[in-house]
């Protein structure tokens, strides 16, 4: 059996952060939070976490800069975007670079648990293969 | 000036200078012989008097009198050679008649040239001023054109006289012309906007002032009109002004954009760790063994943000409610009257007549100016806008102030502001709609015009109310409570 699969939490409001680290504690899995991606990027969890959620404006880097940042650097983990101002320009660039979700605060449950569902699946088979 | 002196004082060119006074010696000495030697016993020295004639478009008033002196003094030296030895009364009349000839000729002579000169040194003024300024006589035709006439329309003075005036300058009247031509003949003036095309086709707009000039019975005798051309100045008027709406669009747009971005934000992150935390919590007391703990933890977490959700809108409450401060009696048919000459312009453009029915004796509202006549004013906006589709004699806007009864809901007597207009209004079902934020039937809206005024009159705890006018188009009623109905405390409380 595989281990408990860990997720990564990064918004820069520690109320949105802590009621979705709790949800995702609630699932079963791991949570880790930060308050900025630049902190993530230079913590151990990197290695670590099976899905990253993240907001996508934040001060410093933006949640759409850690993504490009991601992939140049060859790092595959399946990203999960929530945002307080959903921009369709910004869904379009963010499902073009691989997004599992695109999500406008306040999300519904469900539909988070079905993007970190389909994103660990196809972690899963990315490690298998 | 010179060309102007030219055409006043006959002076002719070289060849022509000494045949005047050639003719005017040769006659006198001709007429002197005849006088003196003819057996003719009549009064041959009246015909000095047409030498005078001849000289006077010659010479000026010193060379006329030495003229008219000359033809006196060969009168009495004819008379006084001929009659020398016969001195009879026949001649001595005769001799008398012709000098009194001479001298009426001379004087008539005389009061002519200074008539002329008055003439020439008025002409000579019109000629200095940069306006454009003729004069043209019952028929409309043109008798005089001045320099600035020459420069602003292109056509010069030869070209210019002897043509009707409003035909050459195509003149478009803002009124029917009989309304002018009554209006002058009982003041003898009319001002107004007049558009002229010039010679080559540029249209003028210009600000004319007409006066009508009268013979000495008092007959009309033609028309002086002085054209001040305002096309640049009105050019960079309407710019400016399209620049300004412009500009309100933008800024409204902008400002609105912004406020949207921040509200989503400041009360969406609130709300999303509300609704998170409500989830979580679900889930934790679903689990097999459900974790009282992290229930709580969630529960407490989910009021704090839902607190810190309803601050963000006290916030903004507070920053809509800041200047309440101005607020004071006022009566409505000043608003009305004042919010009226901030539409001019846009009456104006639409080509939209108004109608007011003001009763200036209500009772004074307790309110805020700027912020009731922005409610007035929107409600006015929508409806000028409206009518755009409507035939030009059909749009008119309307809007009356009278006193509302007391009503059976027990809500006291107030004061109505009623705008209606004469476009297609709108569908029944589409009523309920109007005040909704974002809600627009038109191209370019943004949808607040109409949740603004709601916004406003209700904060003055008034009732806007939209019903489909009597006729056609719509009819907005924004009643006001009466301001001794309002004590300041409960004025404040009604604040959104």
């Amino acid at each position: 059996m595989s281990p408990v699969p860990m997720i990564t939490i990064i918004d820069d409001d520690e109320s949105v952060r802590l009621a979705t680290e709790s949800l995702i504690r609630s699932l079963g899995f791991g949570a880790s939070c930060f308050a900025c991606a630049e902190d993530f990027l230079g913590s151990p969890e990197r290695c670590r976490t099976n899905c990253v959620i993240t907001d996508v404006q934040m001060p410093g880097m933006s949640g759409v800069e850690l993504q490009s940042r991601l992939r140049a650097e060859g790092d595959a983990v399946p990203l999960i975007f929530i945002t307080a101002f959903p921009e369709e320009r910004i869904r379009r660039q963010v499902d073009a670079a691989g997004a599992f979700g695109f999500l406008a605060k306040p999300f519904d449950s469900a539909a988070m648990i079905d993007c970190i569902g389909r994103a660990l699946q196809a972690g899963a088979a990315a490690r298998q293969g | 000036m010179s060309g102007q002196h030219h055409i006043f004082s006959g002076t002719g060119p070289p060849t022509g200078r000494w045949l005047g006074p050639t003719l005017v010696i040769a006659s006198c000495g001709g007429i002197f012989l005849v006088d003196t030697l003819s057996p003719l016993d009549m009064a041959i020295a009246v015909l000095y008097a047409l030498v005078v004639l001849l000289s006077a478009r010659l010479l000026e008033r010193t060379g006329l009198l030495l003229v008219a002196g000359s033809c006196i003094s060969l009168t009495v030296l004819s008379f006084t050679i001929v009659h020398a030895n016969d001195y009879a009364l026949p001649s001595t009349m005769r001799g008398t008649v012709s000098i009194v000839a001479i001298m009426v000729t001379t004087l008539l002579c005389l009061r002519n040239q200074d008539a002329t000169r008055s003439l020439r040194e008025q002409a000579a003024l019109l000629d200095l001023s940069h306006d454009a300024i003729f004069v043209r006589d019952t028929s409309d035709t043109v008798t005089y054109w001045n320099r600035g006439a020459e420069a602003l329309y292109g056509w010069s003075r030869e070209e210019a006289v002897g043509q009707k005036a409003s035909a050459l300058l195509k003149t478009v009247f803002p009124l029917a012309r009989a309304d002018i031509a009554s209006t002058l003949i009982d003041t003898g003036q009319w001002e107004g906007e007049l558009a002229h095309t010039t010679r080559d086709g540029r249209k003028l707009t210009c600000i004319s002032r007409w006066s009508l000039q009268r013979d000495t019975r008092g007959r009309p005798m033609g028309t002086m009109e002085t054209n001040h051309d305002i096309t640049e100045r009105r050019r960079a008027e309407n710019q400016l002004h399209e620049m300004r709406a412009d500009l309100a669009h933008v800024t409204r747009a902008s400002t609105l954009a912004e406020l949207t971005t921040s509200i989503a934000h400041e009360v969406n992150q609130p709300l999303a760790a509300v609704v998170t935390n409500g989830e979580a919590c679900l889930r934790w007391l679903r689990r097999p063994v459900p974790d009282i703990r992290e229930t709580e933890l969630s529960v407490t977490r989910a009021i704090a943000n839902a607190r810190r959700a309803s601050d963000v809108v006290a916030r903004l409450r507070a920053v809509a409610r800041q200047d309440d401060s101005a607020r004071a009696p006022l009566g409505v048919a000043e608003l009305v009257a004042e919010s009226a000459m901030l539409l001019e312009r846009d009456l104006s453009c639409h080509r939209v007549g108004l109608d007011l029915k003001l009763n200036h004796q209500l009772a004074p509202v307790l309110g805020d100016p700027v912020q009731l006549q922005q409610a007035l004013i929107n409600l006015a906006l929508n409806a000028i806008q409206a009518m755009d589709g409507v035939p030009e004699q059909e749009r008119m806007l309307r809007i009356s102030t009278f006193l509302m009864a007391a009503d059976e809901a027990a809500a006291p007597a107030r004061v109505a502001i009623q705008v209606e207009d004469t476009g297609p209004g709108v569908a029944e079902e589409t009523l309920p709609l109007l005040f909704t934020p974002f809600f627009s039937t038109k191209k370019r809206g943004i949808g607040l015009g109409l949740s603004i005024s709601r916004s406003i009159v209700e904060a003055h705890a008034g009732r806007i109310n939209a019903a489909l006018g009597a006729g056609r188009g719509m009819c907005f009623t924004m009643a006001l409570p009466i301001a001794e109905d309002v004590p300041q405390a409960i004025a404040k409380e009604a604040l959104p």
